[in-house]
């Protein structure tokens, strides 16, 4: 047995096709609720894991079954750290805050809201470099927030 | 891409998670399974089934596979084709599986005498899945694999 635990975490991953979000949804929801968020908390993380990992099969990976989508959580003292990897076929390119007052009226496309409802629900995101030219999005939920 | 040729290859579907060697995170696998039944069209009964195998399965893998050590992981492999559902869970084989409990059905006479009144899970694995196999998983742990089929409801 090794002396220090390492921290707790899952990863997962899933074809890159509509409908397997759910799947991930569902086991990071699982592994936020085992770690002690409460369940306010485990709404908004599944809703903005769902939006990321919508993402990564449309964009990052064309939705392209083979392709995966990974994902990888990991439960430290300050808060649990979630990240979204695809292949970067499209590559993200910088956030543009969307035109909510456009949207309503019908001036601009409803969609592409996925980015901006993930900040407004985890503490912090954002985008990392990856070595091998994929997306990675990196959400945190600190652990103040929990009570 | 919706114009793919249907062949086999393109008929699977697979989903892979990694779990922490600590009772309780089984739960993470059995939500994940659970999800995927559903959407294949699973009865609530087959699915219930499925829940239970699964966390007999992964706690086996916890507790004496991986010998609850920290650093050891519980890999889980859904793969999900047009007729069935094929879960596979592999441990790092700290302890190999001791073969003579997967042949006869325990007594419960004899469980009564345990403490913990254990011992029945892959029985009860047996029970509820269609079809089950012991091996060794490709990085030397102990492996098995459950499969479901769909039967369409009529």
């Amino acid at each position: 047995m090794s002396d220090v635990s390492p921290p707790l975490s899952l990863e997962l991953s899933i074809p890159s096709e509509f409908g397997y979000e759910r799947v991930v949804r569902e086991a990071v929801a699982s592994f936020a609720r085992r770690i002690g968020l409460n369940s306010e908390r485990v709404e908004d993380l599944k809703t903005a894991v769902s939006e990321a990992c919508l993402n990564a099969i449309e964009h990052g990976n064309a939705q392209m079954p083979e392709m995966r989508v990974g994902v990888n959580c990991v439960w430290e003292n300050d808060g649990l750290t979630i990240r979204v990897l695809d292949h970067g076929l499209k590559r993200y390119a910088g956030h543009v805050a969307p035109c909510i007052v456009c949207k309503v009226h019908g001036e601009a496309p409803p969609r592409g809201m996925g980015l901006y409802l993930i900040a407004q629900l985890v503490d912090t995101c954002g985008f990392e470099t990856s070595p091998d030219g994929g997306n990675v999005l990196c959400m945190r939920m600190h652990t103040r927030s929990m009570a | 891409m919706a114009n793919v040729s249907h062949d086999a290859d393109h008929e699977e579907r697979v989903v892979e998670l990694h779990l922490p060697s600590r009772l309780g995170y089984e739960k993470v696998a059995m939500d994940a399974a659970a999800s995927i039944a559903r959407r294949m069209g699973f009865s609530t009964d087959r699915i219930e089934g499925l829940r239970t195998a699964l966390a007999e399965a992964i706690t086996n893998a916890i507790e004496h596979g991986n010998a609850h050590d920290a650093g050891t992981r519980v890999l889980v492999i859904l793969t999900v084709r047009p007729s069935e559902l094929v879960v596979s869970v592999a441990d790092q084989g700290c302890k190999p599986i001791d073969q003579s409990q997967l042949a006869p059905a325990p007594r419960i006479e004899d469980s009564f005498a345990r403490a913990d009144k254990g011992g029945w899970g892959i029985w009860l694995i047996r029970e509820l899945m269609d079809k089950v196999e012991f091996t060794t998983a490709p990085t030397g742990g102990n492996q098995v694999r459950m499969v479901i089929y769909l039967e369409k409801q009529p």
